[in-house]
């Protein structure tokens, strides 16, 4: 082989990876991407089936309920739609009613959400309830905390 | 007053390196004087650091920052490490370590004079950047305005020994770049001969090797402390601390290679360049709270914006350079079809791809979220079946790139290892056979193996063995290839051959994991210093005499009213076995297993590879 030739296998051989490496990104960008949805932009309609998507919301008050020690009902809600999720597994620590969460899986039937992962928020600016309070008395409230 | 001699230290070594940046152009100094100056405000800085770690121990609440993120009755190593367990705490962290490193760059001997003062005095630019950055967005000195007498706690999650020593070696890695970055462009501006390249050789060996250390660190930390995904997640900021990773092992590579070659030169400025570019990048990333992630930390748009103006300023001031100026003599490169050079090209293509396929993974939520308002996510799947098949061929490739020679095609001894693949082929194939069979199991164990196979083949055919010093030296690459492979195997198994097992248990049940009966003891709850602990206590395998007691629990903190997880992992050399406790109900407890096979090879690879990052800064 010539040292020309061998030079053109080399840059051929680099397109190459470089053209396999962006149909593999387009591929994925089509296949892997889960899209992210608030309770009230889903549409009931337009619900597809067993497609997997992730919703974000808080967990609604009062909507817990636990059925055995490792499956759980809860409702999803941003205060203007609400959905009803089932989870069979481990909550993670920050899950409690009131809090964010972000739950990720597919719509069952129209009605019921099978999260098959659950993430809640955590955050280094949080406030025990009575420290809050003290701050709140004092005009010294920073907006950040929730 | 300890936040205050830190807040005056902090602004009077931002002034110093004022002055010492002003000084290329109107005070003149004589190079001690220089090297002097760089390292009081090196040493001013660290006084900034230690008042408010100071602040820490002693809870003086009347700091802001120490009100927010600690409690007087913390243990000690947390009031320690709290001080970077926060925001600006972190971030004084960052510029203490960018003053370390110039302080020991300022004793670098056998270098040019106005080279070293040259990179200095950029290092100086940047410390003012971040330094200004610190005192406008991100003070941690500010004075409490209400009088308390305790604090607000730190985040109970971050309450582990990790925090201890994850973030000061991430960030040891991050900011040793920026060394790397000064060095790069002093080379370019004085157009020095090739001495700028050995220097850059060393320094970016330290910083990959703190790097690795520290992804290594966060990567452990997340395996043990449950509910962030196992030890990699391809969450935005773990992908963040990977890029500058794999560009810095581009780089690394680059430096171990040139021989003068003007391409190269070039390359490996573009190189450090990038490197700390995607280290300011990812701050800005993690820091603005754009991404959303698992690790989510507190966000504030105007801190995110005075990055992403460091980060504009650094980039774009890092590359214009790189345009305007060139690196001057050179000798053209030697490509054949398969030499030395021609792998170190194809490797070099292969890394910049994997970091831009991980950058394009991270934020396209955000492109995506600009462009048609709509939110999505990109998750492990994503990355796994774009990267992982691009760095492939680099695997394959690293398997004898060692042994390629400089000028032709030839390999050595090339009979070998042919017959050794084929061997192994047909090991791996009959184990995938008899065991279950799994298509990236098989590439990635077949990898693995192969790599570590070829290094020891190249070992003992090329050189002689002895036992010295010299010798370690020599077969590095070698090693440090091993180390790789070793890791791959780790990481094939243990993501591949996984079990997870479920069961319901009342307390005094035995039930089966991997052929060992398990005993579910008690729950006990005990009071600790600041939580109360409830575990599961396990007994593994009760059949034999010395069965082995598992921990599973969790953890609650009074002051945050916050509950962690703590999972109880069973460590054997061929695997994990790892405990995780549920909820309960009716005194029944969910009690999830997770069997991962060969978990700690991911560990040992990692060692060896930092070990081979050390032995390499140590050659002379």
């Amino acid at each position: 082989m010539s040292l020309r030739f061998q030079r053109l296998l080399l840059i051929l051989l680099t397109l190459v990876i470089i053209l396999s490496a962006v149909l593999l990104i387009l591929y994925n960008t089509r296949e892997n991407v889960s899209y992210f949805y608030t309770p009230s932009e889903i549409d009931k309609s337009d619900i597809i089936i067993n497609k997997i998507i992730r919703i974000g919301g808080f967990v609604e008050n009062n909507s817990f309920n636990k059925i055995s020690s490792s499956s759980f009902k809860f409702k999803i809600t941003d205060e203007k739609a609400s959905i009803l999720v089932t989870f069979k597994g481990i909550l993670p620590d920050l899950f409690r009613e009131g809090q964010g969460a972000v739950i990720e899986g597919a719509f069952v039937d129209k009605n019921i959400f099978n999260a098959t992962n659950v993430f809640a928020k955590h955050d280094e600016n949080y406030m025990p309830a009575s420290i809050k309070e003290d701050l709140k008395d004092t005009g010294y409230w920073n907006k950040k905390y929730k | 007053m300890s936040s205050l001699v830190g807040f005056l230290s902090l602004v009077f070594a931002i002034g110093i390196n004022f002055y010492l940046f002003l000084s290329r152009y109107i005070f003149k100094f004589q190079k001690q004087k220089f090297n002097l100056f760089i390292r009081f405000s090196s040493l001013l800085t660290l006084l900034s650091f230690f008042s408010l770690m100071y602040a820490y121990v002693v809870s003086d609440f009347s700091n802001y920052n120490v009100f927010q993120n600690s409690h007087s009755n913390k243990p000690l190593i947390y009031k320690i490490s709290g001080t970077w367990g926060n925001h600006e705490g972190s971030m004084l962290l960052w510029l203490c370590i960018l003053s370390i490193f110039s302080f020991f760059f300022s004793f670098t001997k056998n270098i040019e004079d106005n080279f070293q003062k040259l990179t200095l005095i950029i290092q100086a630019f940047l410390h003012i950047l971040f330094g200004l950055f610190i005192v406008f967005t991100s003070n941690p000195f500010l004075v409490n305005s209400i009088l308390v007498n305790e604090g607000l706690g730190l985040n109970p999650i971050l309450q582990d020994p990790g925090l201890a020593v994850h973030p000061p070696i991430l960030y040891a890695g991050y900011v040793g770049y920026s060394i790397v970055f000064s060095i790069a462009i002093a080379g370019l501006f004085q157009n020095t001969d090739d001495e700028w390249i050995y220097v850059a050789k060393k320094w970016s060996l330290i910083s990959w090797t703190f790097l690795t250390g520290g992804i290594a660190l966060g990567s452990y930390w997340a395996y043990y402390e449950l509910g962030w995904g196992g030890w990699w997640f391809w969450d935005p900021v773990e992908n963040i601390s990977l890029m500058p990773w794999i560009a810095g092992l581009a780089l690394v590579h680059s430096l171990m290679m040139v021989r003068g070659e003007q391409a190269i030169k070039k390359w490996i400025v573009f190189l450090s360049i990038l490197c700390f570019s995607l280290s300011v990048f990812g701050t800005f990333l993690v820091r603005s709270g754009i991404l959303t992630s698992v690790h989510s930390f507190a966000a504030d748009a105007s801190r995110g914006i005075f990055i992403l103006l460091i980060f504009f300023i650094v980039t774009g001031f890092g590359f214009l350079v790189f345009l305007l100026k060139e690196p001057k003599k050179s000798n053209a490169l030697n490509l054949l079809f398969i030499n030395k050079v021609s792998a170190l090209v194809i490797n070099n293509i292969l890394m910049i791809i994997a970091t831009l396929t991980i950058l394009l993974g991270t934020i396209y939520p955000i492109i995506i979220e600009v462009l048609y308002n709509k939110r999505i996510s990109v998750g492990g799947p994503y990355f796994n079946s774009t990267v992982i098949p691009i760095m492939i061929p680099g695997f394959l490739l690293m398997s004898i790139a060692p042994i390629l020679s400089w000028q032709t095609n030839k390999i050595n001894n090339s009979k070998k290892y042919v017959l050794a693949f084929f061997i192994l082929s047909v090991l791996v194939i009959l184990q995938s056979f008899f065991l279950d069979f799994n298509t990236w199991g098989f590439v990635g164990l077949l990898l693995g193996f192969w790599i570590i196979l070829a290094s020891i083949i190249a070992i003992f055919s090329s050189y002689k063995i002895k036992i010295n010093i010299k010798f370690f030296k020599i077969i590095n690459p070698h090693v440090a290839h091993i180390g790789v492979g070793i890791a791959i195997i780790g990481i094939t198994c243990s993501s591949v051959f996984q079990n997870e097992l479920d069961f319901n248990l009342n307390e005094g049940d035995k039930f089966n994991v991997n052929g060992k009966t398990v005993l579910f003891e008690k729950i006990e709850t005990t009071n600790e210093i600041n939580f109360q602990s409830l575990r599961g206590k396990f007994l593994f395998d009760i059949e034999k005499n010395q069965s082995k007691e598992i921990e599973a629990g969790k953890n609650y903190y009074p002051v945050s009213k916050m509950i962690t997880s703590e999972a109880g992992i069973l460590h054997q050399w061929n695997k994990d076995i790892y405990f995780i406790l549920g909820d309960q109900k009716n005194n029944e407890w969910f009690v999830k297993v997770l069997i991962n096979p060969f978990v700690s090879f991911i560990w040992l690879g990692v060692i060896i590879m930092i070990y081979s990052g050390l032995i390499a800064v140590s050659r002379r």
